[in-house]
Order: C-alpha cells, then sequence, then structure tokens
C-alpha cells in the first residue's frame, strides 16, 4: 500500500514536470528566439517579444469592439430612417476609407524575388539586384494600377491607403509601418482587364520586370478579397476652412 | 512498481504537454523558473534515495513549494525592480550540481567496490 501510494505520487510529479518542460520547449520555439551571448540583446527581445504579445492581445479587443459597436449601432437604428441612413453613410465611408474588407472583381499580381543569378535565356545576370523586387517597383505598379482606376489594393494583406507610405527597410521592405518580404501579393479590385492591360502591355512596367527576370505572375480574377486597413487613422494638423 | 510509474507518468506527460495551449511569452518565465526548482527537487529527491533517507512528504512539498515560492519571488523581483530570478537560478543550479556530485559519489563508490571484489576474487582463483 505505502509503496502504491509513493508511486502514484511520483507518477504524478513526472507528469506535472514533464507537461511543464514540453509546454514550455513549445512556448520557447515557437517565440523563434535564439539566445544570444548578451544579456542585454536578449533582454531587449524579450521586451520587444512581450510589447508583441501586447499589440496582439490590445489588437483583438479593438476587433471585438468594433464589432460590438456595428452591433449596437444596427440596433440603435434598427427603426429609425434618419439613422438608417446616416448608419449606411458611415458604412459607405469606412468602406472608401479602407476600413473595411472589400471584394470584387480584380487582378491580383505575384511578385518574386529571382535567387537564381540567370537570365530569362540562361545567362549570367550582371546585376542581381535588377532581379529583386524593391520599394520602387511596388510603388511604380500601385502607380500604375491607380491610374488604370483600381478601387482598393493590397499588398500582403496591408491595405493601401491614402497615408500609406512604402519604404525600403533594407532587405525588407515597409509599407503602413509593417514589414513585408518577397513573394509579394498585391490585389487590386477594377476593370481586371484594364488593370492587366495597363501593367503587362509594351512598355509597361510589369513588362519591364519581366525582361529584367524578376518572377512576375499576373491572374485575372472574377472576385477577390482586398484585406482593411489595420491601423488607425488619426489627423493633428488638417482642419476644415471657414 | 515507482519506476513503471515515473515512466507512464513522464510519458503522459509529454503527450499532455503538446496538446496543451502554449504559455504567453510574458508568463513563459514563470514557468522556466519553477521547472528549474522541480528539477532540483527531483535530483534532491534521487540523492536522498541513495543516503536512505527519502521522505516522500518532504520531496512532495519541495517540490510543489519550491516551485511555486519561485515563481512567487520571480513575480516579487519583477515589481521591485530586481533580478530575483537569478538568485533563484543560482541557488537551485547550485544545489542540482551538490546533488549530481552525491549521486555520481554514490555510483563511483558502488562501481568501485565491485571492482576490487572482482580482483579479489581472481586472486583467489590464481591462488
Amino acid at each position: 500500500m505505502h509503496k502504491k501510494q509513493i508511486a502514484i505520487t511520483l507518477g504524478i510529479m513526472c507528469l506535472a514536470l514533464t507537461a511543464c518542460i514540453v509546454i514550455q520547449l513549445k512556448t520557447v520555439s515557437n517565440s523563434n528566439t535564439t539566445v544570444s551571448q548578451s544579456l542585454k540583446e536578449n533582454s531587449l527581445r524579450d521586451e520587444v517579444l512581450k510589447w508583441k504579445e501586447k499589440y496582439d492581445n490590445v489588437y483583438v479587443d479593438l476587433i471585438n469592439s468594433t464589432d460590438n459597436l456595428e452591433r449596437a449601432r444596427k440596433q440603435a437604428t434598427q427603426n429609425d430612417t434618419t439613422s438608417m441612413a446616416k448608419q449606411q453613410e458611415i458604412t459607405l465611408n469606412n468602406m472608401l476609407l479602407g476600413l473595411t474588407e472589400v471584394t470584387g472583381p480584380g487582378l491580383e499580381i505575384t511578385l518574386a524575388d529571382n535567387n537564381t543569378g540567370l537570365n530569362k535565356d540562361g545567362s549570367e545576370v550582371l546585376d542581381i539586384s535588377s532581379q529583386i523586387v524593391h520599394n520602387d517597383d511596388l510603388l511604380q505598379v500601385i502607380n500604375a494600377l491607380n491610374n488604370a482606376g483600381a478601387e482598393a489594393i493590397s499588398i500582403n494583406g496591408q491595405r493601401v491607403i491614402q497615408t500609406s507610405s512604402i519604404t525600403c527597410e533594407g532587405n525588407i521592405i515597409k509599407i503602413n509601418g509593417q514589414r513585408i518580404s518577397s513573394p509579394f501579393k498585391i490585389k487590386a479590385i477594377g476593370s481586371p482587364g484594364l488593370l492587366s492591360g495597363s501593367l503587362n502591355m509594351i512598355g509597361g512596367y510589369l513588362y519591364y520586370m519581366k525582361e529584367d527576370g524578376v518572377n512576375v505572375e499576373t491572374k485575372q480574377v472574377e472576385s477577390t478579397t482586398v484585406e482593411a486597413y489595420n491601423g488607425i487613422i488619426s489627423y493633428k494638423y488638417i482642419k476644415l476652412k471657414k | 512498481m515507482i519506476l513503471i510509474a515515473i515512466v507512464i507518468g513522464c510519458i503522459l506527460g509529454a503527450v499532455i504537454g503538446i496538446y496543451a495551449p502554449m504559455v504567453p511569452y510574458t508568463y513563459s518565465g514563470y514557468l522556466a523558473i519553477a521547472i528549474i526548482a522541480a528539477l532540483d527537487s527531483v535530483f534532491g529527491g534521487i540523492a536522498a534515495t541513495l543516503n536512505k533517507n527519502f521522505n516522500l512528504k518532504i520531496f512532495v512539498t519541495g517540490f510543489f513549494g519550491n516551485a511555486i515560492l519561485s515563481i512567487l519571488l520571480t513575480y516579487l523581483g519583477q515589481k521591485l525592480n530586481v533580478d530575483i530570478y537569478l538568485a533563484a537560478i543560482v541557488v537551485f543550479v547550485g544545489r542540482m550540481f551538490n546533488n549530481l556530485a552525491i549521486i555520481r559519489r554514490y555510483y563511483l563508490n558502488v562501481w568501485e567496490n565491485r571492482n576490487s571484489k572482482k580482483t579479489v576474487n581472481s586472486n583467489e582463483k590464481a591462488q
């Protein structure tokens, strides 16, 4: 009896210990930290991870509250035509600002770095940089899309709105303050034929990128979903002119 | 019996750990300290068994008590902006080394005794 008791207790303790160790291993490997030799670097990385976690939590809260707000608005305006019209106006404005997910026909473009170092005809490339997607390329493509009448554009899930900037940050590109990297998936809503033609025609921007050997793929689609802008639009300086 | 229970406990624990949800990164530091404390208790228990003064009650309370106490101290340290967890790591790992040394010496002794017996036996046979 006594031995049985000891065995069961030890078993339960081993269970708790190994469960804790495995969970810890999983957490550490998931947060993909490489342990650095310097203590300061480690603590800084720790700090960043903690803030990121807090940000994610708050962001989930934000999404939930936006949903709640939407529901409350709907309920409040159910039996009132004037407020219903206002509600519709708010929805429309949010759509135009890029704060809601939108769908429609359009074009899906995938731009990816060519890492083979070979030209289209198999010869070695002189300037490897010409086969890499730069922030300028994305800017040019967006410009061409806007010129062709695109109504909503996103790159790798980042919606392009009126305050979006696309900058080069070393080997990554930053858009809306978020880091993205190759391959770039650009989704645009508009007339599929027009969008495709303006980029792929001889002399169009994608035509030149293909000539340079960048991996370019375009697809005209009947329906594509462009993600919502997931930041906060705030203005400090502009005012209405009286 | 005891060995079987330990092995089953370890396997079940690993399975539970694989399917359990992940700990938020903020709390993984506390879990790490608790694991170190628990490991220290385990090695202490093994060393005590070898010395034949193993007491289950002391072992269990040490196992859970040390883990919880170290978590609380780490939390307190974070509130006071002192890295108390460093002290906890030093103490627990130091004790772990001590216990491992005791275990090593015990088995070294056993091995040496067996060797000397063997040589005595072979000497007797030769005579």
